[in-house]
């Protein structure tokens, strides 16, 4: 399992130098307004765009760009954003937490609704609880996540004078309490809508699971209930349930960036947001190889869980 | 050559017996349906909403652009249905234009997206090789990524718009066509059907065409479900954020953008839009769901089935 894992972090580089080849490339070669256009301004002469170009090192041989950007990177300097001139390094710390915290929690949150649904929803199979559940899980993955989050600041407010916070991200060690009223809504939010895919898969996993002989011993032999549930059907059905994991993390990640915007959280997601509409392609291809960095570990955590969940599963 | 004497037999003799009576082709269609309400219900919704999509500006009651100073914020009347914008725009008529915009979105990428990755699909899973590896593998590094943050990097490319929102997302429905078409081509290229057509000297091509395409066509319903729901989300959320449709266009996820702003005195200008895109999906999910139950009962699990 060890050389298994160290053989998928060999990848972990070459991926994020792919990734970071066709970002770059792409950013600049696609056709679109030149950033140094939108930076000058309206009406800025054609001398003062070009000294701005200039500047940027935007000019260069594209080749030259790319070299000069992976070698920083890979000293530690990522750089400066176009605008502000400030330290993307800086910046990215000061935006990481509350981007963490809405991810790990929706995650938390969506991971624990869906396969406990999925549960309930197998073991009451065809029975009233399961149509709701059912019912729940469709009519969730139907309201999108932007319409759940406006209706988080207009309804309460309307109905009882009580105004979710925006923005001003405290530290949850500094203030649970302010913390916890500003991201625990939008993050219940986001884990229901990132749960329906799971809790569909943890019901028909556990459909077929607790149908199987062994299933059916442990039953015999008169264990109970929730010792045959839980430690002999929930860890059998596991692999396929991680797998869903891995794509609810997937949905929640995207999703957080559409949080941070409805509800004005400075975090890496909004950051995103406003680098690609300013077209700060430092920001954009920086944030870029940042998710694939993280997509490509969960992708590692959800691999090597295989082994820990079921020992059966042999690393090759 | 035994087993099909055998069945021309079968079939001889068939003709000599009494048939029951068949039912009419309308009650025979209906039955699976009746049996599923949920299904129903979302095939009256998707339904509704391709009508509404065609005829809403003919009977949208006002133009969705026309301003009115003196009837601002309005709530719900026999002058305007859904009540009045913040700028006396009828909220009814902008709705209507609203599922127009999203039944063009949703065409786009059908066309550009989904017809071509059911294409790809069943050519990935009639022939596989490395046609299967090459759109398998890429698929899978498109899923990888979140696509907002993928339409995020092609916007600060090419600049916002909802353009650039129906190349991301119809890329999305390519890679999601492709899969569903591999998977259902791949069970049917092993039935005996086709092992019949190539006995008696069908070419591969033919058989693509003549037995393979007719048997899936199916599956393509439930996979243009499924991009009708995707595309109509994505269209509204991407307005809504204001990386799409212009501000002003009667869209959804305009509507509800402008509504927030107000939203706290008068909710009822973001519940209208967000109803519309919610219960909109929910038929085409709905749909989906039952018609993938009525044509693989392996597959069921999903709404209104009895097992």
């Amino acid at each position: 399992m060890l050389r298994y894992a160290l053989r998928r972090l060999i990848w972990l580089p070459i991926i994020l130098f792919g990734v970071s080849a066709v970002v770059f490339v792409m950013l600049r070669v696609l056709p679109g307004q030149s950033p140094a256009e939108i930076i000058a301004g309206q009406g800025a002469t054609p001398e003062q765009i070009e000294a701005l170009e200039e500047q940027l090192g935007l000019n260069e041989p594209i080749w030259d760009q790319y070299r000069v950007w992976v070698t920083d990177l890979l000293r530690g300097d990522f750089g400066e954003e176009f605008y502000s001139q400030k330290s993307i390094k800086d910046e990215f710390i000061r935006r990481f937490p509350p981007s963490f915290q809405i991810v790990m929690m929706s995650l938390v949150i969506g991971t624990v609704l869906g396969i406990g649904f999925g549960v309930i929803s197998a073991i009451f199979r065809n029975r009233s609880p399961d149509y709701v559940v059912r019912f729940g899980a469709v009519a969730f993955s139907s309201i999108p996540e932007f319409f759940m989050l406006t209706l988080l600041i207009v309804v309460p407010a309307y109905l009882w004078q009580y105004s979710q916070p925006v923005g001003g991200y405290v530290p949850f060690y500094e203030d649970p309490w302010t913390n916890m009223r500003l991201m625990l809504p939008p993050a219940i939010i986001l884990g229901i809508a990132g749960s329906a895919g799971l809790m569909r898969l943890t019901r028909t996993t556990m459909l077929e699971v607790l149908q199987s002989d062994y299933v059916r011993t442990a039953k015999a032999k008169g264990l109970r209930q929730q010792t045959v549930l839980f430690s002999h059907a929930l860890r059998n059905a596991g692999t396929p349930i991680v797998t869903a994991v891995g794509t609810a993390f997937i949905a929640v990640f995207g999703g957080s960036i559409i949080v941070e915007q409805v509800l004005s959280i400075q975090g890496l997601g909004q950051w995103f947001f406003f680098a690609s509409l300013q077209r700060d392609l430092t920001v954009v291809q920086f944030l870029v190889v940042y998710s694939a960095f993280v997509v490509v570990v969960m992708n590692l955590i959800v691999d090597l869980s295989y082994g820990y969940i079921d020992p059966r599963v042999r690393y090759s | 050559m035994a087993t099909i004497a055998r069945e021309q037999a079968i079939v001889h003799e068939q003709e000599s017996w009494e048939l029951p009576a068949e039912k009419p082709f309308i009650v025979r269609a209906m039955k699976p349906w009746l049996r599923n309400p949920a299904g129903f219900i979302g095939l009256i919704i998707a339904v509704g909403f391709i009508v509404l999509g065609i005829i809403g500006p003919w009977i949208a009651p006002y133009d969705p652009r026309e301003l009115d100073a003196q009837a601002r914020f309005e709530g719900i009347s026999w002058a305007h249905p859904m009540g009045t914008t913040a700028l006396g725009q009828d909220m009814f008529s902008r709705i209507l234009y609203g599922a127009r915009l999203s039944l063009i979105f949703g065409i786009v990428v059908m066309i550009f997206g989904f017809v071509p990755g059911t294409a790809l699909g069943i050519a990935s899973g009639y022939f596989g090789r490395w046609i299967d590896h090459a759109i398998q593998r890429s698929g899978e590094a498109w899923a990888a990524f979140p696509q907002l943050i993928i339409l995020l990097t092609i916007i600060a490319a090419v600049g916002p718009g909802l353009k650039s929102v129906a190349v991301v997302i119809a890329i999305g429905g390519l890679f999601g066509g492709s899969r569903l078409l591999r998977a259902v081509s791949l069970v049917e290229k092993h039935k005996d059907y086709v092992l019949a057509a190539r006995a008696v000297g069908a070419t591969e091509w033919d058989i693509v065409r003549r037995y393979i395409v007719p048997n899936v066509m199916p599956y393509v319903l439930v996979g243009i479900s499924s991009v009708f729901a995707v595309a109509i989300i994505a269209e509204a959320t991407l307005s809504f954020l204001g990386l799409g449709a212009q501000p002003g266009t009667p869209g959804w996820g305009i509507d509800l953008s402008e509504g927030s702003n107000e939203g706290i005195t008068y909710p009822m200008l973001v519940i209208w839009p967000g109803l519309a895109i919610s219960i909109v999906v929910l038929g085409f999910n709905l749909l989906g769901d039952t018609l993938r139950d009525i044509l693989d009962p392996r597959l069921r699990g999903s709404m209104g089935d009895k097992h």
